[in-house]
């Protein structure tokens, strides 16, 4: 019946100097125990992070591999087995961390009964701001989320997009500093997915630190700017997303204009200096930006198309 | 009307510390007092145990002290606004869950429950005020037991609760915004009913009689009187009673008292000059009388001062008893006699038992006689005797006038005044009862006899015996919360539950465990249920029988622990003050909030480090 955690044990002032270090995690482990405290599952082992100020950093791995129970861990929603979780040098369990963090878990957790303005202002009122703040606030969030023409809806009518939506606004209701996302992408259509992808990279330019966790590989590689991929509660590897996924060996050359002959002409060129030509293709775009370009065309000039065959 | 076993205190006599030489108590204060730091400290160890079993003897320590010191932090810093975001949420969410079934329910039970309601019974008025309180009790529990229980868990299970306590909320303003929200659904729900109810007793009381005969009654024998006697007659049947009415030469007149109530006769003229009398609506049964207690005292045969009166035999020790036809006699000390309470006249009402050694004429009651003296030393006066019957189970009444005779040391009667002569300088006043037959014995106990003062709104009683339900739900809201912290919901309710029925039935637990009743524990009990084998049966001498009854011993001390910590729901149950037509008193009703109040906080307390040390994604 106690506290399993530990609070640093030297707390520094976070206003005195802003750390650059704004998540740290020291050798955290958590296993799972059933009723009679045997051991269920080891969630997490080990875990040594460190989430600077100002970056994406994302959590990669399959499911269950301790993602989500490192949020959680990070939250004080879960206590540490062993080990330490430290958010703005402070204890995780420490409830003040919660005025600088905003968290979207991962599927939005909120009540049914409200609706969005409702549902907003009730946060809002979390992090106890008087009323004036708190309808600024909420104005200005279900505008940016696009909820509008919703807002007197209960939230049960809302889509799973929708609700994403407005998940993702009472995160930010108290313009946090470092805000946690819990799959963030997860039932959003391509379209939402996109604008949740470019909402996280306007959050890194307003110099807010993100730490997502997903197992939707491409999203961490569009955004994130350093990441950690866990397996079944250990970490595998942590770095920068352009040096992970350089391949160094490797020179693609993209050109336009280039007639039969000249590309004969590159080939003996790659030949004549000994390497190895592995492709030599028309691109393809992807699914992705086809289907973005369609739907922006469609809202142009709205109405039924013929469509093309090459 | 059952009357408090207990003495009657006021309010600071029942906190703060005192007593007569002889026993010194410590007060409800002094308990609360020595009980907190000890359930504490018990608390914190057995806390600290499991602390050890994680942690470590060292680190086990400072596991719980920091939780200790981060209780402290919390709840100083307790934000009211969120408190009432989290209490609307809870309203919101009662209303979600459609409790105004509950007041449906209450309605309806009410359209019907005036066919089931015995309106011939010789007290319809204690009938019907006693049905809807004590509906309005289980209602009332039963919808705090469901809004408690089932929110947090259903917050934990749906996940919701994460999003909140990733926010700056403490829990312990996640446990009092529950609270505060279903208290305050539950008020609203109160009040309806509480309406409802008066209404519902109002009404169903009410009814009217028409005039059947009546006739000129002739002048009284001394006609010098300035408001004669003028017409007397007898009312139609109505609920099955009937009443007799006088009019004075005035018209006004009233009916006598049938089933406590009576009304009021108005005698007019019609056209052709003939008497027409109209009966108004009834009028007596819905009072709230305020009583005035005393202290008592014993004087046994000889005139001697004695501890207690004679004891006849009779189990619930309760009462003492003097006899007849000796200098034996129960004397009251009333303080507050003022004049201004009490102009006119000064109303006694007395609630004697009586104890017959030979039956004597078993029609008639037991002569008795009362007379008031004042309580001052130096003083010897007293009032000439008022003798009365005894009537059993039925009260009393004995109206002293203002002025009335007095007998000095001469015993010589002369004209006297209540005040001049008998209140002492501090508002003091004796009361004597004696018993006048010899042999026979009178019953009485320090509530028994009192000053009727005058009488309080009924409204305002039936509003304070609310307040008692209002307290009772308070309760088992709080505690359905607390509990709900750390169990699912339904065991959550079952919980709660257990605790409403042990804290109304501690007296039984307690009276199990010290073997005043017998069938023992709860095993025990059970091999009797099964084996068909009756209460008082010994068990042979068998070390089967020596484990049963030493586990039994330790569930039974467990449970009488339990029921002693927990609420005596009982205490909060005024509803029999309001039925029997007595005001709820002060130091009661402030009683009963000090108490209400001090638990739910506790339970609240509690609730919020079980909330706080609980992994709420686990």
């Amino acid at each position: 019946m106690a506290v399993e955690t530990m609070t640093n044990p030297e707390p520094t002032t976070p206003e005195a100097e802003p750390s650059e270090v704004v998540i740290e995690t020291r050798n955290l482990r958590k296993v799972y125990r059933d009723f009679w405290g045997r051991e269920k599952v080891r969630a997490l082992n080990a875990l040594d992070l460190e989430v600077r100020r100002g970056e994406i950093f994302g959590l990669l791995g399959p499911n269950g591999s301790g993602k989500s129970t490192t949020i959680k861990l990070l939250l004080g929603l879960l206590f540490p087995t062993s080990g330490q979780a430290l958010v703005f040098d402070r204890d995780a369990s420490d409830v003040e961390k919660n005025e600088r963090i905003g968290y979207l878990p991962e599927e939005s957790y909120l009540y049914r009964f409200l609706n969005a303005e409702e549902t907003l202002d009730f946060y809002g009122r979390l992090f106890d701001m008087d009323a004036s703040t708190r309808r600024e606030r909420v104005n200005s969030l279900i505008q940016m989320v696009g909820l509008e023409w919703a807002k007197r809806r209960q939230l049960r009518e809302y889509s799973k997009g929708m609700t994403r939506r407005i998940g993702l606004a009472q995160a930010l209701i108290n313009d946090p500093e470092l805000i946690l996302l819990d799959e963030p992408t997860t039932g959003l259509d391509p379209i939402g997915t996109r604008e949740m992808k470019d909402l996280i990279i306007r959050l890194r330019e307003e110099g807010k630190t993100v730490l997502m966790c997903s197992h939707l590989l491409a999203d961490v590689q569009d955004v994130c700017d350093r990441i950690a991929i866990l397996h079944q509660g250990d970490l595998k590897e942590m770095g920068r997303v352009d040096s992970l996924l350089t391949v160094k060996d490797v020179t693609q050359v993209q050109a336009r204009g280039l007639s039969a002959e000249a590309e004969d002409e590159i080939r003996e060129v790659i030949g004549k200096h000994g390497g190895e030509l592995m492709s030599m293709e028309h691109p393809t775009s992807t699914l992705e930006e086809l289907f973005l370009r369609i739907v922006r065309d469609s809202e142009e000039r709205p109405g039924r198309r013929t469509v093309e065959h090459e | 009307m059952v009357v408090d076993e207990l003495e009657l205190l006021s309010f600071f006599e029942w906190l703060l510390p005192g007593g007569d030489g002889s026993e010194m108590k410590i007060g409800a204060l002094g308990v609360f007092l020595l009980m907190v730091p000890a359930l504490s400290a018990a608390v914190a160890f057995v806390c600290y145990l499991f602390s050890v079993a994680r942690h470590g003897p060292a680190e086990g320590f400072y596991v719980v002290a920091r939780t200790v010191a981060a209780g402290v932090t919390d709840v100083s810093n307790i934000s009211p606004r969120r408190v009432w975001a989290m209490a609307r949420l809870a309203i919101n969410e009662a209303i979600r869950r459609r409790v105004l079934i509950v007041v449906a329910i209450f309605m309806l039970v009410l359209l019907f429950a005036g066919w089931f309601l015995d309106s011939s019974s010789e007290h319809p008025a204690r009938l019907y005020i006693s049905f809807v309180l004590t509906m309005t009790t289980y209602l009332a529990l039963a919808l705090g037991l469901l809004l408690s229980t089932f929110s947090l868990p259903t917050d934990i299970k749906n996940k919701t609760i994460h999003t909140i306590l990733t926010k700056p909320v403490r829990q312990v303003e996640i446990v009092l915004g529950r609270i505060l929200g279903f208290v305050a659904v539950g008020t609203v729900m109160l009040v309806v009913m509480g309406l409802g109810s008066y209404l519902f007793v109002r009404r169903g009381l009410s009814h009217t009689h028409t005039v059947e005969s009546f006739e000129r009654v002739e002048a009284a024998t001394d006609g010098q009187a300035e408001n004669p006697l003028v017409w007397r007659g007898t009312c139609t049947s109505a609920d099955r009673h009937s009443h007799t009415f006088e009019v004075n030469q005035d018209g006004q007149g009233q009916t006598d008292i049938q089933r406590g109530h009576w009304h009021r006769v108005v005698q007019k003229s019609d056209r052709d000059g003939q008497p027409v009398f109209s009966i108004g609506p009834p009028q007596g049964w819905l009072q709230a009388r305020v009583p005035i207690y005393g202290g008592l005292q014993f004087r046994d045969r000889n005139g001697q001062a004695a501890k207690k009166g004679i004891n006849v035999g009779k189990e619930w020790d309760y009462r003492g008893y003097i006899e007849g036809g000796s200098q034996a006699a129960a004397i009251w000390t009333f303080r507050g006699i003022t004049e201004q309470a009490f102009s006119k006249q000064l109303s006694l009402e007395l609630n004697l038992r009586v104890f017959r050694s030979f039956k004597g004429e078993i029609e008639r009651g037991v002569l008795g006689s009362i007379y008031l003296s004042n309580p001052d030393a130096g003083v010897a006066m007293r009032s000439a005797p008022i003798s009365f019957e005894a009537k059993e189970f039925s009260i009393d009444e004995i109206v002293f006038g203002r002025s009335l005779d007095v007998i000095e040391r001469d015993g010589i009667p002369r004209e006297g005044d209540i005040f001049k002569d008998l209140v002492s300088k501090n508002g003091e006043l004796n009361v004597i009862v004696q018993c006048s037959e010899r042999a026979q014995y009178f019953g009485m106990a320090q509530g028994d006899v009192y000053v009727r003062s005058a009488d309080a709104p009924f409204f305002v009683n039936f509003l304070k015996g609310y307040i008692g339900i209002w307290l009772q739900m308070v309760m088992v809201t709080a505690f359905g919360v607390m509990f709900s912290t750390f169990l699912n919901a339904a065991v959550a309710m079952l919980t709660t539950f257990s605790c409403v029925i042990l804290g109304f039935r501690s007296e039984f637990v307690s009276d199990i465990r010290t073997g005043d009743l017998e069938g023992g524990g709860p095993i025990e009990a059970t091999i009797r249920l099964l084996t068909q084998m009756n209460l008082s049966g010994e068990f042979s001498d068998q070390l089967v029988t020596k484990v049963v009854q030493f586990v039994d011993q330790g569930l039974l001390l467990l449970m009488s622990f339990t029921a002693n910590i927990l609420p005596n729901y009982n205490a909060f149950d005024t509803t029999d003050y309001v039925a029997y037509g007595f005001d709820i008193y002060g130091g009661l009703l402030s009683r009963n909030l000090t108490i209400g109040l001090v638990y739910t906080l506790s339970a609240a307390l509690v609730g919020y480090f079980f909330l706080k040390t609980r992994e709420v994604a686990a």
